[in-house]
């Protein structure tokens, strides 16, 4: 498989991560595009026969850190598209899911990629510590904490006055209200 | 039998040094639904035709 090949194929992969990290559809395509990018003008400096995804994956992160020094602009869930969510999803499903995603945000950017990439990609950590330049032990610090902190949350383990659960109590409520739209696609 | 219960009671409540990839607590098993839900339609997305236009352009270049 040639080195281009190799980018084609991973693209789906640099996708997921880039929406991991920058929680948003339409600035998560240009990452990948700045990314690949990147990537061609570096390609002399791969080395056949070594990772390729971790090398890859880590452009896309060094691209996504150094755009978020220029720019500190992130945005929130209610900016994530309907196309997001399962539309077949039952009106509970799309509860818990909207609870998930809005629960994700509130996680640190490194361990929300660290998650997605185990979870989804099924990344190694030797392969996810690679890829985000950090020691194994942090790569598996870094998954089993957001694991533990996402249970936390969905669980309903909040203090009083935390902004995400009185988000999420706000927006149950207001979906239980508008009982004439079944779908989280009204919400938007 | 008490190895058992043991070994059930670690599966519940993973430790960061038992922690393994695949987390198969009730939660984790819900949680990775989750997420697959949230990520795999972004993942198999069709790829945009001048994305691949600008690799093959490299390639041939």
């Amino acid at each position: 498989m040639t080195f281009h090949d190799q980018v084609i194929k991973i693209i789906p992969k640099l996708r997921v991560q880039a929406f991991a990290l920058t929680r948003n559809r339409a600035a998560a395509e240009d990452l990948v595009q700045d990314a690949i990018c990147n990537a061609l003008a570096a390609q002399h400096s791969f080395i056949p026969g070594t990772n390729f995804s971790a090398w890859i994956h880590r452009i896309l992160r060094n691209r996504f850190i150094s755009d978020l020094r220029k720019r500190r602009d992130t945005t929130d869930i209610e900016d994530v598209p309907a196309s997001t969510f399962a539309s077949s999803a039952t009106h509970e499903d799309t509860l818990a899911l909207k609870d998930l995603s809005l629960a994700l945000t509130h996680l640190p950017t490194d361990q929300r990629e660290a998650l997605i990439m185990v979870v989804i990609h099924g990344m190694s950590y030797e392969d996810l510590a690679e890829a985000t330049n950090c020691a194994v032990g942090t790569a598996k610090s870094r998954v089993f904490r957001a694991r533990r902190q996402l249970e936390a949350w969905m669980s309903g383990d909040l203090p009083t006055n935390d902004k995400l659960r009185l988000k999420v109590q706000a927006l149950r409520e207001s979906l239980k209200n508008n009982t004439s739209s079944p779908n989280i696609e009204s919400f938007f | 039998m008490n190895g058992s219960k043991k070994h059930t009671q670690e599966a519940k409540t993973p430790t960061l040094e038992n922690a393994t990839m695949r987390d198969e607590t009730p939660f984790g098993i819900w949680l990775s639904r989750g997420l697959h839900k949230l990520f795999d339609d972004i993942a198999h997305e069709p790829i945009p035709e001048d994305l691949l236009k600008l690799i093959e352009d490299d390639r041939t270049r």
